[in-house]
């Protein structure tokens, strides 16, 4: 499901950006650009701090990208760089307000995803996004690593320097916020995924 | 992994269909392009820690446009056809005579994907317009293959630069894949739009 894993990157191109190519590395932006910056963004909500771990990211592809031997694609190499610096922001803006990662629950009201405007099918994708701001910051990054970009929970723990059970009982508690807008209801797209997924 | 599965649902209190219901709301929700200002920032960092180098040129590059144009026109006549009959039209070139020019090959290689890149265009202009109402994904994904080719086009085009025949090929490789993939998802949502 993540988009990374969609976008291939001719391994030259991978080489030459390897060797500090300004053309490789523009390129390597421009197909990676979108994914990081979503991913950025829908884990702080704030473009600018979107903005600023998209530059963080590159920044360290260009410092490591020699480094990286083609063994796992590379937009799972580049999701991890994403993830790890979106996660470090996070920390450092919960370390400055003196809030763990566990308490943030408390800023949002219970009530709130259900009463944004949610319809009860999620035909209009805007609904989930609003539900999704609505999480706590914890919740939301960790119903996007583990549902969209696919890690486990053991992973997701290890990335937040908690424990696998936080992870689990984090998505259980974002889900029951989403519960309520989870109504069985949609439309058959299939042969417009095959060909996205084909992509 | 079932058994993963499972575990997560009793402890996530969501029932399978719910599951599906939230993964493939996720998947549609639309994705952001960041500023083009960011772009900028990332490259003069780069620049300034020295993590990428710039090849700067020392003639114009306006030659190789206006040949290639030229390739292109000639290639569409002679190549196309036999490209046509072959499985790969990229295959590489066998060695040539020895009264052959040296550049010769590097030459006929990027000719064809040349060649095979416009021929893409004119199957994408020969597709339907596109529909008025998409996807997100769709739109998303349609938008990044656009912009990756637009960067592409620049690279080429840039009369800065200096590209050495291996650099230029290696960019149209790059550009006839996109295009693939451009025709591709355009021919599968003019597909679904006609039914």
């Amino acid at each position: 499901m993540s988009k990374f894993a969609d976008i291939q990157i001719d391994p030259a191109i991978v080489r030459r950006a390897a060797h500090g190519d300004s053309r490789a590395h523009a390129i390597i932006y421009q197909a990676f650009k979108t994914p990081v910056y979503s991913l950025s963004l829908r884990f702080t909500r704030v473009p600018a701090h979107a903005e600023d771990i998209a530059q963080e990211t590159f920044i360290e592809i260009m410092r490591s990208i020699s480094k990286f031997r083609g063994e796992a694609a590379l937009g799972s190499w580049i999701r991890r760089i994403a993830v790890s610096k979106a996660l470090m922001f996070l920390r450092s803006a919960w370390t400055a307000r003196s809030q763990s990662l566990a308490d943030d629950w408390d800023e949002v009201t219970p009530g709130d995803a259900a009463s944004h405007g949610i319809s009860s099918h999620p035909d209009d994708a805007m609904d989930l996004d609003a539900a999704l701001a609505n999480l706590p910051t914890v919740g939301r990054t960790i119903v996007w690593l583990h549902d969209v970009e696919g890690f486990t929970h053991k992973e997701i723990g290890k990335m937040m320097g908690r424990t696998e059970s936080f992870s689990k009982s984090q998505l259980s508690r974002a889900y029951q916020r989403l519960r309520p807008m989870l109504s069985p209801n949609r439309d058959d797209v299939a042969t417009e995924n095959a060909a996205l997924r084909s992509i | 992994m079932p058994d993963e599965t499972k575990d997560e649902e009793m402890i996530c209190g969501l029932t399978a269909d719910e599951r599906d219901v939230l993964l493939w709301g996720l998947n549609e929700l639309p994705e952001t392009m960041p500023p083009r200002a960011v772009w900028n920032r990332i490259h003069d960092q780069a620049q300034a820690e020295g993590l990428i180098r710039t090849t700067v040129t020392q003639r114009p590059s306006t030659w190789f446009a206006g040949f290639g144009i030229a390739a292109a026109v000639v290639l569409s006549v002679i190549v196309v056809p036999r490209l046509m009959s072959t499985p790969d039209p990229i295959t590489p070139y066998t060695e040539p005579p020895a009264t052959a020019a040296n550049n010769q090959p590097e030459v006929t290689a990027l000719q064809a994907l040349m060649v095979q890149s416009q021929q893409l265009e004119s199957d994408l202009r020969a597709l339907p317009e596109e529909p008025s109402v998409m996807r997100a994904s769709t739109i998303a994904t349609l938008s990044d293959i656009e912009d990756a080719i637009a960067a592409i086009d620049f690279q080429l085009n840039e009369s800065g630069v200096q590209m050495t025949p291996d650099e230029r090929e290696l960019f149209w490789r790059e550009r006839v894949r996109l295009m693939k993939s451009l025709v591709r998802l355009r021919y599968a949502q003019a597909q679904r739009t006609a039914f």
